[in-house]
């Protein structure tokens, strides 16, 4: 391979910075880089970051150069830039701190003690750092992937990669020399000396051309106000836990910033850092120690912040055909729901919700007015019916999400805290379980036995999504924007499905209903059923491994990534739908009032009903809610109710419209009779008319409930109609 | 062909001989690899290189061949390292190539750093303790079966430290040596006087060093627990362990005192790095004499830690297992018995014990593992040594175990699991970090009321975790990891234990003897050497049986859980489908069955009952208790 043209390469640099433009909206040609240009030379910018993106338009081979050299063309570059910058600036710079007047009087120095005759370039006897003010970065191109600590091997040694971790540590932002500047105690001469590595050995002697003819062993003296400093960082990032194959140690890696990427990052940040891969080599003792060793760092070129949600995964890019096929196959939303804790038998009504919480709806804030597009959900059972489980499942499975129990272990708890710091004595807010949720969800196991004072807070975030401080001075909110997944354990060991659910839970109404759902996951013998669980228990005993006879659950990531895609949708309830809506709603009303209900319906139902649709319009990756969505919400509330009643079947039988209007009658007619001191049984037939209808009968129904009872002899309707006597 | 002694004691020799014929071509490195490996699969030649394990590091030969059996207990950053490197000679100029592979330090002359033809090439490395919990009957017995001719050093004084216990009992004379094979088959009543003068002589001895020794924590899973711990560089294929891993290392041995990284100059190393802090250097260099180096030649992962049964896959084994499993019914009903002895006659109990002791993760299905079977022993008499006597018969049978007094102080102050300590950056051991089937012995009995601090309920979730789940969530201070575990926990308490378990037998005690401590000891004292082998091995060997279900029997279990729901469906549900499953799977086990039959499946189903029963007459006589 023939040794590169770097003077060449230099030029093509040069060329990219003054002729690259892009067109903007009204074809007028914008010169991206040419404009930096002039505000560094005017001092009004630092940094400069390349974008390889924009190279790769006009010379892909440059791109893969410096991908692969990383820290060569980051010189060649300033060296070009140093170079055009004269001829980008329009006016005079005001010097704004003492290395400007330094760098102006010594280029002044330079052209008056110069030979007119000698053209040649001014500024060659300093170093060229010294004379910089500005920074270059690249900005890795966006086709190349972020990689893994455990993945940035030796064969990527002076290579621009981008990694993605967590800062576990920074240290202070301390000045480095970039360059030392003496000046000899004899002469006066000034030399400079530049710095790449950690240490430097300090000169001593003045290497000037007076003070060798003569040798008068000038001494240099070390001039901090001349010597240019740069900030300096040093961060250690750790691998994020989920890029950790099972059973190891996150790897963590050394990353040096300098500059403008100083102070970016604290401990505890999400990052994703690109830079030159590089080896770091000690010199002296240390040198002789670490023997054959090379230790390596990252010369950071970007660093940028992140929040775990968008960083979780590879979900930055899109899903591929294949993958979204694979999802999107007929009965995806059985599959899906399926995928969720395929371990755990059955429950598929309680998955699917728990897939919509995954999922949530659309968030609505009308003129400021808030209403969460959070699903919570509450798992109510007997002891053992894998509720923990699927919380723990859900924990896993979500992007962003705490497990706690309602007894939260720390002094912090569930909402927050504030903390004396042990340093400083400040009073510190620390956030709990719901606020480290932001945005995720929430599992809180035993929700029953929760602190009283979690208790009340709880309130608030799940209706305002905010938790709200006012302690030792501190007054403030925090987002709490999350989905909260509760698992409660009856009060009475049992489910008594003939008390309220207040009874069985001792927890308020008003708590509950805040819940989008609340199943009760009940241990119900079924034959086919039983059969169907043994099979897979023994299955899984015998093999190890899922039946073959079910789908293969969706891959956890692959589950993840469409989840985040389908957030990003945000379905409309169409015009006409919002009758079909309001009519279901009120039926709904209707039925809770005649039922003996122990679940409320309340407005917060119909909230609940439109978050649910949306949700599944979502899943669906569409823009309008559909009818069937509707449907689909409302069959979940219902199935969700159904888990609350009281078993159907040990009951005699259901009660038809005709058994209840009879009681009804009945009632009307007790009432009647006490009115008129006991005197007769008899019911005025607007009377029944009226309070028939509003427990939502059709008149009729009433009709039919009428005749049927009469035949039966029960009761005696008068020739006009008008009145019932019971006999 | 280089003799033996070549091999173990200058293996880098060897390698620089293969190096020096393969010059320039790179399969050099697998020739050295194969050529090792030969020699560690002969069964013979591996006795004769010396283990760390039971030989004190200062009698070994620096840059010999030695081995490790131990427990990766943390991994460290990849390193780069020149694998090959020119030198050049000041004087003459003349450049050498040199291989740098297996070692820390280069030889003396200047290094090229910017030659052409050095390679950088790519280590790993892992911190490893000896395995532990490590029952002293274990390492009696590799000690024993190892044939290494160690010449101890004439500079040798006896009070040193960090050699291993056993090793001390070998120097010790033969009377002495005679009371400690006594101690591990305790005959007499005097065992227990026996095991306190133990103790004492451990907790002077470590007394007695503290104040010399240097504060460096090895951070050791379990406290008091004696040992090297190594920093075992790895070369190939350090993808495929993982931390808990319990491994025999052969390797070379380093112990090269310039790579003791706590050096005096503090002003140099906070100015040339400002990110390594002290304490990370402690970490990570400790003093070579301390923790030594080893480079990785050949790496055998150990299935089970048993030195009674031959290595796995080998045709010895084969022959081994055929022989064993005829007799393994006598030897099955013989443990049997005896733990029914020590149980107090109560044989339900011992059965369940038994089942307990063989039982082990044999997959995992997602968040779900299977095969695990902890136990709750209820009931146990509350007069305190029985559960320590308990603990110390089971230290007997299996290979390493734990026993954790889970009293108020201990749970609020233990570490049970481990943290990452970002100042040093390593990771900071618990005594959850245990092998995979070690025993963990939670003694309940202990527990008393009082207030649990922060720590304790975490160290409380930590343990219910490992039952439920056989995970620990190691805290990683910024978020958790779940590093998946296979612990056999069996707890004892008087009643009803506070943490979960899949299976509670109450204890019924079928004799009262007068003295407890007598009788347990003459129990103890009836089983022979030999005996006691045998339990050993058939432990070992009916864990590691294969198993299947039949599809006819399959059919069966399925029709009989349909038909017991019929009948009642609060008496069964799935959890009890899968521990009936469970107790089925590990009663074949235990008679060397490899597949399940319906009498077994009958047999335990029956078995089951029998305990539900018991459980509820307990709860019944419990009621009726004012």
């Amino acid at each position: 391979m023939a040794p590169k043209d770097y003077l060449a390469e230099k030029d093509k640099c040069k060329r990219f910075l003054q002729e690259f433009y892009s067109e903007d909206d009204s074809g007028k040609k914008v010169f991206k880089y040419g404009a930096q240009l002039v505000s560094l030379a005017h001092r009004e910018q630092v940094a400069l970051a390349v974008d390889l993106d924009d190279i790769a338009e006009e010379d892909p081979e440059l791109v893969e150069s410096i991908c692969e050299n990383a820290k060569r063309y980051t010189n060649l570059f300033a060296d070009a830039v140093h170079e055009l910058l004269p001829e980008y600036r329009e006016r005079e710079v005001v010097a704004k701190d003492a290395l400007d007047v330094y760098i102006e009087h010594r280029l002044m120095m330079e052209q008056r003690g110069r030979d007119p005759a000698d053209t040649r370039d001014p500024r060659n006897q300093y170093p060229p750092e010294l004379m910089r003010r500005f920074e270059v970065y690249f900005r890795p191109p966006s086709t190349a992937k972020p990689k893994v600590v455990r993945d940035v091997k030796a064969d990527c040694i002076g290579h621009l990669v981008t990694v993605r971790g967590i800062v576990t540590r920074a240290t202070e932002v301390k000045p480095m020399m970039a360059v030392a500047t003496y000046t000899c105690d004899q002469c006066g001469a000034e030399t400079y000396q530049p710095i790449q590595s950690p240490t430097f050995m300090p000169l001593i002697m003045c290497p000037s051309q007076e003070c060798v003819t003569n040798k008068s062993g000038g001494r240099l003296y070390l001039q901090t106000r001349g010597s240019k400093f740069v900030k300096f960082q040093e961060l250690r990032i750790q691998e994020h836990s989920d890029q950790v194959p099972v059973g190891n140690i996150p790897r963590s890696m050394t990353i040096f910033a300098r500059g403008e990427n100083t102070r970016v990052a604290q401990p505890g940040d999400h990052v994703a850092v690109s830079g030159t891969f590089l080896p770091l080599l000690r010199t002296g003792f240390r040198q002789a120690v670490q023997g054959l060793l090379s230790e390596t760092y990252l010369e950071a070129h970007s660093i940028m912040l992140m929040n775990k949600t968008e960083d979780d995964e590879l979900g930055t890019e899109d899903l591929s055909e294949e993958e979204l096929r694979q999802i999107t196959e007929e009965d995806f939303y059985e599959k899906l729901a399926g995928s969720i804790a395929p371990e755990i038998f059955g429950h598929e009504d309680v998955k699917k919700a728990l897939l919509l919480l995954l999922v949530g709806g659309v968030e609505q804030a009308p003129r400021g007015m808030k209403i969460r597009g959070n699903i919570n959900i509450c798992l109510m059972g007997d002891p053992g019916v894998a509720k923990s489980q699927l919380l723990s499942y859900i924990d896993r499975l979500a992007p962003r999400s705490q497990y706690t129990t309602g007894r939260g272990s720390s002094g912090v708890g569930l909402t927050a805290a504030v903390m004396r710091d042990p340093i400083t004595g400040e009073m510190t807010l620390e956030g709990g379980a719901l606020v480290l949720a932001d945005l995720g969800v929430c599992c809180i196991d035993e929700f029953d036995k929760m602190a009283d004072a979690d208790r009340t807070a709880i309130h608030e975030v799940m209706e305002q999504q905010t938790i709200s401080i006012a302690k030792a001075g501190i007054m403030t909110s925090l987002n709490a924007r999350c989905s909260i997944l509760a698992a409660a354990n009856p009060a009475y060991g049992r489910y008594n499905p003939r008390k309220t659910i207040e009874q069985n839970i001792q927890l308020p109404a008003a708590l509950l209903s805040r819940f989008d759902l609340l199943w009760l996951i009940q241990d119900k013998p079924d034959p086919d059923a039983d059969l169907r669980l043994a099979q897979h228990i023994t299955y899984v005993h015998q093999h190890c491994r899922q039946p073959p006879t079910h789908f293969t659950p969706i891959d956890m990531k692959l589950m993840r990534r469409y989840i985040s895609k389908c957030k990003k949708s945000q379905p409309m309830v169409p015009e006409a739908l919002a009758d079909y809506i309001t009519a279901a709603y009120v039926e709904m009303r209707k039925e809770a009032r005649v039922s003996k209900d122990t679940t409320f319906t309340s407005a917060r139902t119909l909230l609940s009903i439109l978050r649910l649709s949306t949700a599944l319009a979502r899943l669906r990756l569409v823009d309008m809610v559909e009818k069937e969505d509707v449907n689909e919400a409302m069959r979940l509330m219902e199935m969700s109710k159904d888990s609350l009643q009281p078993d159907k079947s040990s009951n005699t039988r259901a009660q038809r419209p005709s058994d209840v209007i009879f009681s009804l009658l009945r009632e009307l007619a007790s009432e009647g009779g006490a009115r008129r001191g006991g005197s007769g049984s008899v019911v005025r037939m607007a009377e029944a008319e009226q309070r028939c209808v509003s427990r939502g009968f059709t008149p009729a129904q009433l009709q039919a409930a009428l005749d049927e009872y009469e035949e039966l002899n029960v009761w005696q309707v008068n020739q006009a109609r008008t009145r019932v006597t019971f006999v | 062909m280089p003799s033996v002694d070549d091999w173990i004691n200058n293996p880098l020799g060897i390698v620089e001989g293969i190096f020096a014929q393969g010059t320039g071509s790179p399969d050099w490195e697998k020739k050295v690899l194969d050529y090792f490996k030969d020699k560690m699969e002969e069964n013979v030649s591996r006795t004769w290189v010396p283990s760390l394990n039971d030989v004190p590091l200062h009698y070994l030969k620096p840059n010999g061949l030695v081995r490790f059996r131990c427990l990766v207990q943390d991994m460290f950053a990849p390193e780069f390292y020149m694998g090959v490197y020119e030198t050049v000679d000041p004087t003459t100029e003349s450049k050498a190539l040199k291989c740098g592979k297996y070692k820390d330090v280069t030889e003396c002359a200047p290094v090229d750093f910017n030659s052409r033809k050095a390679v950088t090439s790519e280590r790993q490395t892992f911190y490893c303790v000896p395995i532990p919990g490590e029952s002293a009957w274990v390492k009696e017995n590799y000690a024993g079966s190892s044939q290494a001719r160690v010449v101890p050093s004439t500079s040798y004084t006896p009070n040193r430290q960090k050699r291993s216990f056993e090793e001390d009992e070998e120097m010790d004379s033969q009377p002495q040596r005679q009371r400690e094979t006594n101690a591990g088959t305790p005959n007499s009543a005097d065992f227990r006087g026996n095991g306190d003068s133990r103790r004492q002589e451990r907790g002077a001895r470590s007394s007695a060093a503290s104040p010399v020794s240097s504060p460096l924590d090895l951070n050791f899973p379990l406290p008091g627990e004696q040992g090297p711990a190594c920093l075992v560089k790895v070369y190939e294929g350090f993808e495929s362990y993982k931390v808990n891993d319990t491994l025999e290392v052969f390797g070379i041995l380093s112990v090269d005192p310039a790579l003791s990284g706590v050096n005096d100059e503090k002003e140099a190393s906070s100015v040339l790095d400002p990110m390594e802090t002290e304490e990370e250097q402690r970490a990570h260099s400790p003093p070579a004499s301390l923790v030594p180096r080893l480079h990785v030649l050949h790496i055998q992962p150990l299935q089970h830690n048993n030195p009674l049964l031959p290595p796995a896959a080998s045709e010895e084994r084969r022959a081994f297992l055929s022989s064993f499993l005829s007799e393994l019914d006598s030897v099955r009903s013989e443990l049997l018995k005896y733990l029914t002895h020590v149980l107090l006659g109560d044989a339900l109990a011992a059965e369940y014990l038994l089942l307990h002791l063989i039982s082990t993760v044999y997959a995992r299905r997602d968040v779900l593992p299977l095969g695990k079977f902890a136990l709750n022993l209820s009931g146990c008499p509350h007069s305190c040594p029985y559960t320590e006597r308990l603990y110390q018969i089971l230290q007997q049978l299996v290979t390493s175990s734990y026993r954790l007094g889970m009293s108020l102080a201990n749970m609020n102050g233990a570490r049970l699991v481990p943290r990452k300590d970002y100042v040093a950056n390593r990771l900071v051991s618990g005594a959850l970090q245990l092998p995979s089937n070690a025993c963990l012995f939670l003694d309940e009995t202990q527990l008393e009321q009082g207030q649990l601090d922060a720590t304790g309920v975490r160290n409380i979730t930590a343990l219910g975790n490992v039952i439920s789940w056989q995970k620990v969530d190691y805290d990683f201070s910024y978020h958790q990891m779940e590093f998946p575990c296979n612990i056999n926990v069996l707890v004892t308490s008087e009643a009803r234990s506070l943490l979960p378990s899949d299976c509670r037998v109450h204890l019924q005690p079928q004799l009262t003897p007068p003295d407890l401590e007598e009788y347990l000891g003459a129990v103890q004292a009836a089983q022979l050497p030999s005996q006691l082998n045998k339990y050993r091995t058939y432990l070992s060997v009916a864990r590691e049986l294969d198993y299947n279900i039949a599809e006819e029997v399959t059919k069966a279990v399925e029709d009989d859980f349909v038909d017991m729901r019929k009948d009642d469906p609060q008496s069964i549900s799935a959890e009890d489908l899968h521990r009936l499953l469970v107790v089925s799977r590990l009663l074949s086990l235990s008679f060397g069955q490899t597949s399940l039959s319906r009498d077994t499946w009958l047999r335990a189903k029956n078995l089951e009952m029998v305990r539900m029963n018991r459980i509820q007459q307990q709860k019944c006589a419990n009621g009726n208790e004012p």
